[in-house]
């Protein structure tokens, strides 16, 4: 048998991605049905995707600042520092390893609302639901253990707070402490460092098997989009490296946003476990156990009208307690009256919320309404289309051009500001070119 | 027999159980690699001079000392010396007892003060009186104290003896403060 001819390449290129596909077919890549869609469709629906593409971007970057970072107690921070300031193209990397930390964190949250809301734990569905909201336990997780790495003040009361939680737990916790302890600090950092860049992933990454849908949207402007966000907000808002933790000095320093919540419940002086780790879990309990208790055949949340209630009081309770945790009283002397949370104050108002839920919930949103009236989609004619993909092909070339120069010119948070731009501008570009090869297909 | 087939099957079924069990059981070892266990040391170990005091001033040392910056800045190992403003020595545990954030002495006030959520303790006695630390129950709202002896000297040595437990308080109500300070 003589070798395959193929009259062009067009022609070779298709046998191989033939053959490929087919041999595909016997691993387990078979059972998933990627989508890639042609046109526009509402971000909502995928936003697990978009959870897992960042999670990956924060794979890949973490993975490559492994290459520098030390996890030892004296070295920690130094070699973090060395990283933002000496290493080449070490800022961005960092910025965009702590950015999509945050980033992964939303997206979550999001996707999990959006879930909530439109009733998707229902309808077999559960399996994905709980393993879901494991995940986003363990995403916070995560992020914990990776920000304390930077050994700095921040980190070391972040530390302290969660090693003393978990010692206050009852029954398990004076076991389990040590455990993550070992002999003191110089031991702790090195196990956080195992279960930031390997054991909590490699869960994640396991439960992501048992999480993922098999049919899987893949759309690729809007991914490539959310990258570029990254790197603008990172470029924007650099993160701090901090003050270096000495232990000689007291400084009040609020934790990263997703713990201020409990930091604020840690602040109105309650029982230590019952405030920083049952009050929050309660949270986790209730939508563990939601698909379990809402069992009505009904999807849309204007028909489930008591959980759109619980919903919408639970994302009114994360933002409040968030920025409660965030408020510190600089106005007053000592450290204690500028940190306290009155109880009862505290505790009250989310009686109030919750009462305020359900009163606007069932007065307000509830009230049936006509039909939604689907928003037309623009169409572009192929002859502007062509012109938006040059348009923005121009402006993609123009920001890399720029990031470029930047990053000569030793401003390398304006020039990852320049790379982001040029990652949005790319994804309009890709969802310009999809656009417009489709109208350009069918003739009108 | 009947049930000779179904005994046998039973006399296999155990015989397995027994070789699982042999196997696994001396992996519960493997337990105690989790844990890094104690040597235990418990060095006299000089701290300072009371010449290098003077009422209302502190300093912090960390016991055991190692030498090695890496083990002793542990925040475990952080104590803290303080003359009071009457003059009297006392060497406290600088591990906050609410949530292990380490507290410092401001002396114009005569308290330690902790600056994760605020826990207020005495400089007398490292009871505290108030933040999230007053509130928990007796007697896990005090710093734990290590004896300290006084030579003729003046040099202060701390024992090793530890009134309390680190990071979880003291049975302040047993003994006076004054008891873990001795001269020699
Ligand atoms: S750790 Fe000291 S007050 Fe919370």
């Amino acid at each position: 048998m003589s070798a395959p001819r193929y009259k062009t390449f067009r022609e070779a290129v298709d046998a191989l991605i033939k053959w490929t596909v087919e041999r595909l077919e016997r691993t387990p890549f078979a059972a998933f049905k990627f989508t890639f869609p042609k046109q526009y469709i509402s971000p909502y629906g995928y936003l697990g995707t978009l959870t897992t593409i960042v999670f990956l971007v924060l794979g890949l970057s973490g993975a490559i600042l492994m290459f520098y970072y030390t996890p030892s107690v004296d070295l920690a921070y130094a070699s973090v520092k060395e990283i933002e300031e000496s290493v080449p193209f070490g800022f961005v990397m960092r910025q965009v390893h702590y950015h999509a930390s945050n980033f992964m964190v939303l997206l979550a949250v999001f996707h999990l609302y959006y879930q909530y809301f439109s009733g998707r734990y229902k309808i077999k569905n559960e399996v994905l639901w709980v393993t879901g909201i494991i995940l986003g336990i363990l995403t916070v997780l995560e992020a914990y253990t990776g920000y304390n790495l930077i050994l700095n003040q921040r980190a070391m009361l972040a530390i302290n707070i969660g090693m003393g939680l978990t010692f206050a737990a009852p029954v398990l916790g004076p076991s389990v402490a040590p455990i993550l302890m070992g002999g003191g600090y110089f031991d702790l950092i090195v196990r956080f460092y195992a279960l930031h860049v390997f054991i909590i992933p490699l869960l994640m990454l396991l439960l992501l098997t048992v999480h993922i849908p098999r049919a899987l949207i893949i759309d690729l402007p809007m991914i490539v989009g959310v990258i570029g966000a990254i790197f603008v907000v990172g470029g924007m808002f650099p993160a701090e490296i901090g003050i270096r933790f000495d232990p000689s000095k007291g400084l009040v320093e609020v934790p990263e946003w997703y713990l201020t919540s409990i930091y604020a419940f840690l602040r109105t002086g309650s029982e230590r476990f019952w405030a920083g780790a049952l009050l929050p879990l309660l949270f986790a309990i209730f939508f563990l156990i939601v698909p379990f208790v809402d069992k009505s055949k009904k999807l849309s949340w204007r028909d489930r009208p008591f959980f759109t209630a619980m919903g919408i009081a639970s994302i009114l309770m994360i933002v409040v307690t968030t920025v409660w945790g965030f408020y510190v009283d600089f106005s007053q002397r000592n450290v204690f009256d500028q940190l306290y949370i009155e109880p009862i104050i505290y505790y009250s108002s989310f009686g109030l919320m919750t009462w305020a839920c359900f009163f606007v919930t069932y007065r307000y949103l509830i009230k049936p309404r006509g039909k939604p009236t689907p928003a037309k989609p623009v169409v572009l004619s192929p002859a502007s289309g062509a012109v938006a993909v040059a348009v923005t092909l121009a402006m993609v070339i123009a920001f890399g051009y720029l990031a470029l120069m930047t990053y000569a010119q030793d401003l390398p948070n304006v020039s990852m500001f320049n790379m982001g731009m040029a990652l949005i501008l790319f994804g309009l570009m890709l969802h310009f070119y999809r656009h417009t090869s489709l109208t350009a297909a069918k003739p009108r | 027999m009947p049930d000779s087939g179904s005994s046998r099957r039973r006399a296999l079924k155990a015989m397995l159980t027994v070789a699982v069990l042999a196997v696994i059981a001396p992996f519960t070892n493997l337990v105690r690699f989790f844990y890094r266990e104690d040597t235990g040391s418990a060095p006299r170990q000089r701290i300072a001079n009371t010449s290098e005091l003077k009422p209302g001033s502190s300093l912090f040392f960390s016991y055991p000392r190692t030498g090695d910056p890496k083990i002793d800045g542990d925040p475990f190992r952080q104590w803290i010396l303080i003359m009071t403003r009457d003059g009297k020595l006392r060497a406290y545990s600088r591990v906050c007892v609410h949530l292990w954030c380490l507290p410092i002495y401001v002396p114009e006030r005569g308290e330690l003060i902790c600056p994760c959520h605020g826990s207020i303790y005495k400089e007398e006695d490292g009871v505290a009186i108030a933040g999230p630390a007053a509130f928990q129950p007796y007697p896990t709202n005090a710093l734990p104290m290590m004896s300290i002896e006084v030579d003729e000297k003046g040099d202060i040595y701390a024992t090793g003896v530890v009134d309390g437990r680190v990071g979880l308080g003291r049975e302040w109500k047993l003994r006076s403060p004054d008891t873990n300070l001795k001269r020699v």
